[in-house]
Order: C-alpha cells, then sequence, then structure tokens
C-alpha cells in the first residue's frame, strides 16, 4: 500500500502508481513467448522438409548439411520433426494441463466451499486418486482404453486433476477467511457471483504458478508415454515416439536418440526456469 | 501425560481411517478400471481359458457371465472381486493361467533388488553432493550440485538410460545392456534410477543441512571455541539427519515408476516389465494386482512416515485449512 | 433502535458472552470497549447473525418497514437488516482484484436500483467519505490505508443504512489519518442521524464521540453507562482503571474534575 500524508480528496494525480515486479515480468515474458513462437513459424515455414515424408534412399543419414541433425530410419528428416514434435509436446501439455486444472479448480471449489462432510468426502476421493503412481495409472489407463493419443490425452487428466483441487482447496478456504467475502455474503450477493467475482481472480496467481510446472511434469509424462508405446503413435513426430524409434539404431545411427531427448531436456528446464522465476515475482507481489 | 497420550492416539486413530477409507476408494477406482475396460469381458475371459483368438459359444460364455456375475451392477460385482481379494485369492492370469501371486512373488525380489540398489547409490551420491555444497557454498561443487539437480529434474529418465547404454553398453562396450542375471546386469539399471534419486534427493538434504547449520545454538558452541568441522559433523549432519531419514521412505513412487521404465529399457525381470507387459497383453487380474499393490504399497509407506513424523514433531494442532 | 436482552453465546464448552444488555437509540453511538479477547468481535458476529445465539434476544427497530423484529436462538439468518459493518483491516475487507467503485457499489446489491441511481448514489457516498472520483477506477493495492478504508466506509453508506457497526475501524491507521476518519464518521452520522455501534480500545475516541459505553470484559458486561457518568463515575473498578490507565498514558486528557477519587483494583481482581 502506498502511505500518503494528505489523505482526503486526493486526486488521482498526485500519487503515483508504481508498475509492480510481476507485471513487468509478465510482460517480458510475453515478449519472449510471442519472439519464441514467430521463430518456430518461421521454422515451420522455412523448412523444406515434410516431417513425414519419407525418402528410403536418405535412411539413416548422419547430420549434415542439407540435413541439420541427419535422417531417420525412414529418411525422414530429424530436424523438423524435432519442430513439429514440439508442437505436439507443447500443445498436449497445454491441452492436458487445461483440462486437469478446469477439473481440479471445479473440484476445490466445491470442496473448499462446502459443508465439511462434503468437503471430507472429496478430500478422500482426491487422496484415493493421489495414491496411484502417475505413471503407472497413466499406463494402465491408455493401455487399457487402447493407445492413441487422445486415450493418452484423458489418462493424463485422470492422473493430474488432483494437484489442482489440493491447491484450489486451500487457497478456497483462505480466502472465506477474508473480510471482503464476508462483506459480500452480508450485502446478499448470490454464491455463484461470489464465487465468479470474489474467489475465482483470487486464485489465479497460485494456480499460474502450479500451472507452469504441471506443463514441465506433463511433458515428460507425454514423452514417457510414447516411448513405451502407450501415447502418440507413429508415424506422428513426437519426441518419446522418436526415441523408440531411435533405439534400434543406437550403434549404427545413435544422433537419432541424441535429439529428441535433447529437445525434452530442454524444453522442461526452460519451463522450469520460467516457472521458478515466475513463482520468485508472484511471492514477492504477495 | 493421560492428555497428550489421548490426543496422540486421536490423531493416530484419524490417520488409520483416513488410510482405510483411502484404501477402499483405491480399489474401488481400480475395480472400475477394469470394469470400463472396453471389449467383452466374457470373451476375454474365454479366449484366456480355453484358447483361440475366435468367439466363443454362447452356453459358455453364460457360464462365463454366471461365474463371474458379470451381469450384476457395478457394486456387486465390485464386492464379488473385493472378497476373494481380501482372503488372498487374487485370481489367475489370463494369459498363463498362474496363480497372480505366484507371477508376482519373483519379479517383485528383482525389483526390490534393482530398487535397494539404486537406493543405495543414489542416496550415497546425494549425500556426497549435499554435504560438498553445504560445505563450500557459492564453490563449484556447489553450483555443480544445483545445475545437476536441475537438470536430472527435466531429463527424462529413460532418455538417461538410453545413452548409458549407448555409451557404455553399444561403443565401449563394458557393460552389458539388457537381461537380469548378475551383477553386472544390475549395474547399468541401477545406476539410471539411482541418478534420478540423486537428483531429486540432493536438493532436499542441501536444504536440510542449510537448515541445520542456520542453527541459533551454534553461534554459542562455536564462541565456546569448537572448530568448524566438529560443528560441522557432530551438530550440523544429526541435526540434519532427522527429517533426512523420514524422506528416504518418500518417493516410492518414482522408484516405482522409474523401476517400470529401467526395466523396460534394459529388459530386466521385475513388476516393472511385467506391468507393461500385461497391460500390453490385457491380462486383467495381473493389471489389477500389481496397479493396486503399487498404490498400497505406496500410501502405506506414506502413512508410516507421517505417522514416524508425527512422533518426531508432535502436531499442536489439525487444522482443516491446513495445507494437505 | 436496537435493544439486546441477555445475550449468550457459546462455543463448544465455553461460554463466550454472558448476558448482555444494552439499548441503542436511534442517532445514538455506543462503543463497545474492551480488552482483546473480551468479546467484542464476538457480539458483533451474533448481532449479524454469524455466530448463532445461545440465550437471550436481539430486538431490531430501525428496518424500513418501521416493524420491530425478535430475533431468538435458533433462528438463522445474515445480516440485520438496515445495518452495514465496517471492519477493522481495510486490506482485507477489500478484493485486492476488484476496482475500487465496483466494491462500494456492492453495498447497493439487495437494493437494485437503475444504473443512473447507482451512480447518483456512489458519487454521493464518495462526498460524504471524501474521496476523489478519480479513484474509483483503481483497486485497493494502489490506495493508502486511509483510502481504503474510506472506501469500505463509503460502501457501508452506499446501501442508505440506518445504522453502521464499526470493528476498530481506525486501529490499523496512523495517528494522523485516524483523527480525521473518525471526524467524517462523526460526521455522517450527525448529518443522517444513524446509529453507530462502535467497538474500540481507544477511550479518547469513547469520551469524544459516544453517548453510551458498554464495558466488555472476558465475555461479561461490566457496566453500560452514558458517556459522562462512565467517565465521572464508573460502576466498574476495572474501568476505572481503563480510564486511569488511558490518562496516564496520555490517550485521555485530565478531565477537569473528578466527582470521586477513583478506587484502585485489588490485586487479583
Amino acid at each position: 500500500m502506498i502511505s500518503s500524508n494528505s489523505d482526503a480528496l486526493t486526486t488521482g494525480a498526485d500519487v503515483s502508481v508504481p508498475q509492480s515486479d510481476l507485471s513487468r515480468f509478465l510482460k517480458r515474458l510475453g515478449i519472449a513467448i510471442v519472439v519464441v513462437g514467430l521463430a518456430f513459424a518461421a521454422a515451420f515455414m522455412l523448412t523444406p522438409y515434410q516431417p513425414n515424408e519419407a525418402n528410403f534412399l536418405m535412411r539413416l543419414k548422419p547430420p549434415s548439411a542439407t540435413h541439420w541433425f541427419g535422417t531417420d530410419n525412414l529418411g525422414r528428416d530429424v530436424v523438423t520433426r524435432i519442430l513439429y514434435g514440439a508442437g505436439w509436446s507443447l500443445g498436449l501439455a497445454f491441452l492436458i494441463s487445461g483440462l486437469g486444472a478446469v477439473v481440479g479448480v471445479l473440484v476445490g471449489l466445491s470442496a473448499g466451499s462446502a459443508p465439511r462432510w462434503f468437503d471430507q468426502f472429496l478430500m478422500r476421493v482426491t487422496d484415493s486418486f493421489f495414491a496411484f503412481p502417475e505413471l503407472i495409472a497413466a499406463i494402465a489407463i491408455a493401455g487399457i482404453l487402447g493407445p492413441s493419443t487422445s486415450n493418452m490425452v484423458i489418462a493424463l487428466v485422470m492422473v493430474s486433476w488432483m494437484r489442482y483441487a489440493r491447491l484450489t482447496r486451500s487457497l478456497t478456504l483462505e480466502l472465506s477467511k477474508k473480510d471482503f467475502i464476508t462483506q459480500a455474503y452480508l450485502n446478499h450477493l448470490p454464491f455463484r457471483l461470489i464465487l465468479w467475482r470474489h474467489y475465482l481472480p483470487n486464485l489465479k496467481l497460485g494456480l499460474l504458478v502450479l500451472w507452469t510446472n504441471m506443463w514441465a511434469r506433463t511433458i515428460l509424462s507425454i514423452s514417457g508415454l510414447s516411448f513405451l508405446g502407450f501415447g502418440v503413435q507413429p508415424p506422428e513426430a513426437e519426441w518419446g515416439a522418436m526415441l523408440l524409434d531411435g533405439k534400434s539404431y543406437m550403434q549404427t545411427a545413435p544422433h537419432l536418440m541424441i535429439f529428441p531427448g535433447l529437445a525434452v531436456l530442454i524444453a522442461v528446464l526452460s519451463l522450469n526456469l520460467i516457472g521458478d522465476q515466475l513463482r520468485d515475482h508472484i511471492e514477492k507481489n504477495l | 501425560m493421560t492428555q497428550s497420550f489421548r490426543r496422540i492416539s486421536l490423531i493416530l486413530l484419524n490417520r488409520l481411517a483416513s488410510l482405510l477409507a483411502v484404501m477402499f476408494g483405491v480399489s474401488f477406482l481400480t475395480f472400475l478400471l477394469y470394469y470400463f475396460s472396453p471389449g467383452d469381458k466374457a470373451l476375454a475371459i474365454g479366449q484366456a481359458r480355453y484358447g483361440g483368438e475366435g468367439d466363443i459359444q454362447p452356453e459358455i460364455a453364460a457360464m462365463i457371465r454366471e461365474e463371474f456375475g458379470l451381469d450384476k451392477p457395478l457394486f456387486s460385482q465390485f464386492l464379488h472381486w473385493l472378497g476373494p481379494f481380501l482372503q488372498g485369492d487374487f485370481g489367475k492370469s489370463f494369459v498363463s493361467q498362474e496363480e497372480v501371486w505366484v507371477i508376482f512373488v519373483p519379479n517383485v525380489l528383482e525389483t526390490l533388488s534393482l530398487a535397494l540398489t539404486a537406493l543405495i547409490i543414489g542416496l550415497c551420491l546425494a549425500f556426497v553432493l549435499a554435504t560438498l555444497s553445504v560445505w563450500k557454498p557459492g564453490s563449484l561443487i556447489d553450483r555443480f550440485a544445483v545445475a545437476f539437480a536441475s537438470i536430472g529434474a527435466a531429463m527424462p529418465s529413460f532418455w538417461l538410460g538410453l545413452l548409458l547404454i549407448l555409451f557404455f553398453s553399444a561403443t565401449l562396450k563394458w557393460l552389458p545392456a539388457y537381461g537380469s542375471e548378475g551383477l553386472e546386469h544390475l549395474i547399468l539399471p541401477a545406476t539410471t534410477l539411482g541418478l534420478w534419486v540423486t537428483t531429486s534427493q540432493t536438493r532436499l538434504f542441501r536444504s536440510f543441512l542449510l537448515e541445520a547449520k542456520a542453527a541459533p545454538h551454534l553461534e554459542a558452541l562455536r564462541l565456546r571455541g569448537v572448530s568448524e568441522s566438529e560443528l560441522f559433523w557432530k551438530h550440523i549432519l544429526r541435526h540434519a539427519m532427522i527429517p533426512a531419514v523420514t524422506m528416504i521412505g518418500v518417493d516410492l513412487a518414482g522408484l516405482l515408476e522409474g523401476a517400470v521404465i529401467v526395466e523396460v529399457i534394459f529388459s530386466r525381470n521385475g513388476i516393472g516389465a511385467l506391468f507393461v507387459h500385461s497391460v500390453l497383453s490385457r491380462d486383467y487380474p495381473l493389471i489389477m494386482f500389481l496397479v493396486l499393490f503399487s498404490a498400497f504399497s505406496y500410501v502405506l509407506i506414506n502413512t508410516l512416515v507421517e505417522i514416524v513424523q508425527d512422533w518426531l514433531v508432535p502436531i499442536k494442532r489439525v487444522n482443516r485449512g491446513a495445507v494437505s | 433502535m436496537l435493544t439486546v436482552k441477555s445475550l449468550c453465546v457459546d462455543a463448544q464448552d465455553t461460554r463466550l458472552l454472558d448476558d448482555i444488555n444494552f439499548s441503542l437509540g436511534a442517532g445514538e453511538c455506543l462503543c463497545i470497549i474492551g480488552e482483546s479477547g473480551s468479546g467484542k468481535t464476538t457480539l458483533l458476529k451474533s448481532l449479524q447473525g454469524m455466530m448463532p445465539m445461545a440465550e437471550g434476544s436481539i430486538h431490531h427497530g430501525l428496518s424500513d418497514d418501521g416493524v420491530e423484529h425478535i430475533y431468538q436462538p435458533g433462528q438463522h439468518y445474515l445480516g440485520l437488516p438496515g445495518v452495514s459493518w465496517v471492519m477493522q483491516n481495510p486490506t482485507a475487507a477489500l478484493n485486492p482484484h476488484q476496482r475500487v467503485g465496483d466494491a462500494i457499489l456492492e453495498g447497493l446489491y439487495s437494493a437494485r436500483l437503475s444504473k443512473s441511481e447507482q451512480q447518483t448514489r456512489l458519487r454521493s457516498a464518495l462526498q460524504e467519505v471524501e474521496l476523489s472520483e478519480e479513484l474509483i477506477m483503481r483497486k485497493p493495492p494502489q490506495l493508502s490505508l486511509g483510502q481504503a478504508q474510506r472506501v469500505c466506509l463509503a460502501r457501508a453508506l452506499i446501501s442508505r443504512p440506518k445504522m453502521i457497526i464499526f470493528d476498530e475501524p481506525l486501529s490499523a491507521l496512523d495517528a494522523v489519518v485516524q483523527k480525521q476518519i473518525a471526524r467524517v464518521i462523526d460526521e455522517i452520522r450527525k448529518a443522517h442521524g444513524l446509529s453507530y455501534l462502535f467497538v474500540t480500545h481507544d477511550l479518547g475516541f469513547a469520551r469524544a464521540y459516544a453517548d453510551q459505553i458498554l464495558l466488555l470484559r472476558n465475555g461479561k458486561m461490566e457496566t453500560c453507562q452514558r458517556t459522562d457518568d462512565f467517565f465521572g463515575n464508573p460502576a466498574s473498578i476495572y474501568g476505572a482503571e481503563l480510564i486511569d490507565a488511558a490518562t496516564i498514558l496520555g490517550a485521555l486528557e485530565q478531565p477537569a474534575e473528578l466527582s470521586e477519587e477513583i478506587p484502585r483494583l485489588e490485586a487479583g481482581q
């Protein structure tokens, strides 16, 4: 809060509003994302190859001037496949985290604002979901439903929504103690409006931190599941699936194993670093 | 004395009640996995029993439905399955017709040996890294340890395994890439899993040590002339060990997941590989047993760890608003 | 007016409030004085229906239809009609993501007025609390504490209540700002003939602005007197001790004359 001595009838002009660290950071982040996005788009348009364009004359070639990362067992250009793989990983991770967040927030809000018995019930259900190790449950679900991208999405959502639920619930419980919520009730605002106006906007920041975290984990899960054969299916260019293909050619074409894994590493590492920075800024703000 | 005893036993009962509720929920969810699986179950069971890929005769199908209660409502099917399960009858594998338990035991022993070796390797390494890093903060070792932990957290474990195979097995030909018998077959898989343990535990150990290092009573000891190294070894380490010991039990889930990947990559025997194979062959009794096993052991160990923590640091208040 | 008879509030095994009795007339200001833990906030919460009454009754004659409503144990309600509440901490009482103008307008939610009427009320509420209209687009973190509390006051006023409950609204503010806002609060009361129920631990404020003083201690009502009676001739030894302490600390000016010698509290009382 800004302190000011002359309090009464202050006009807007004489009190300056500093831009918080958080908003400056977010602006810079936004710019960075746009730049990276443009670079990607440029790369997509500039690459002369298609990700699934097989060329049997050029199989298993090591990195060269024409194929920067070499070619795989079907003669497909690896660079192009890595780029498209980025689209798969980031896009699917976005979708999965988004869906998980929606489900989790709904459950968390209900638990945090419901009578105690319902809250306890929801928490037991959440705990039950938490008991399953993520990868194992995902393999079971994706495997039983049948290996495919959409089934993988379902599996990963079912395995991750609980984190959002727990966080939302604890944030909601904390918020319920705040006086402005009491005031809204005393002013006879309906519950739905209180949720929309007062709870949700105050949940945003905390959930954002979790969401970036989950993005990174999801990318790891997606590549893991695809590597085991339960996720994105060939011939799509997903990094984990590429590693699965490349495994058999380890001795003849090791570059097929190195680049996809490296891509996962860099993507997850960057997301983790951004998430850490974001968390630091948000905590400073609170 | 009786007051705090009552409070402690109340908290204990609370935890046990939660444990039971969660275990029930876990069993139910696992059963739902089976219940909602696509495909005609009578057909699957029939094919498993009598072999062959084609249709089974309607009388046999009806008999199977009768035997397994496949036409009954959800909850009674659940109880129909849960009953024998609780009494130790885990069913027979669809694929090999063997008892699930018989298949399970030798595999779990394999996985246990892998996991224990990995734990030892990983924790020792984590301990060394964390200690060195706190001993000389800001030094090269410190920054290396932090970077190592960050990269390790971002690296897919299956990639690490593949790299190790590529390097040590395919290129240098020092170690075998697959197989389960013998110590040399254990090294690469255990190292892969162990490195994963290291990356996740180094940061934890490091923060415990840092916390212990910042304890106020150390200043008093310093003034009394206790040397830095004695301070470190006798006091700081000991204080950090207390929370550290409880942390060891914790990432069981991660270990199980890691075991799945490592066993698949290195073609080892173990419940991880068994699990993947059973999913691929739709061997439901085996799938359900393994899923339940991993969930139960995870929850049990976590509850035990929580009980130990309660004992070490008594809870003053059970707060509804506490972050789980 | 508001009359409270034999109000008792329990929580699990303990009695938080015991046998509270007072009566507040139209246009009067009653200050509830007590140390922390004496039950002041519990009293306010139970008046507003947020904590259940164990015994007693609340007679509320301030609603629009002029009829007296009686609230008794077992009845569930949320907020006495025609009563607004200004809380202690303006930071916690305002949604940091909501523009101040919208926050104030929430006070009008149940009145369902037209947009133009809402704007008129908003403008007059801002004028009463002496806030510039340019501030309505701001969010609470961009305001000073004093400004934020004025916003809360505007929110309480906009619905044209007959009575306002204050829970130590000044204690979070700087001394200079305290005096400014105390003056504003008093002017508003006189301008509209509002009744105030004012919780505070500041005897100086009570002396300057209150008509009645209700002294709470450990959930019990030590005394309820007209202000002049209280400061001249406190009916409670505890009250006398408080006045004494406040005078020594300079929070209270030495009264021109004392009607009696102030007795000392024995140790252990």
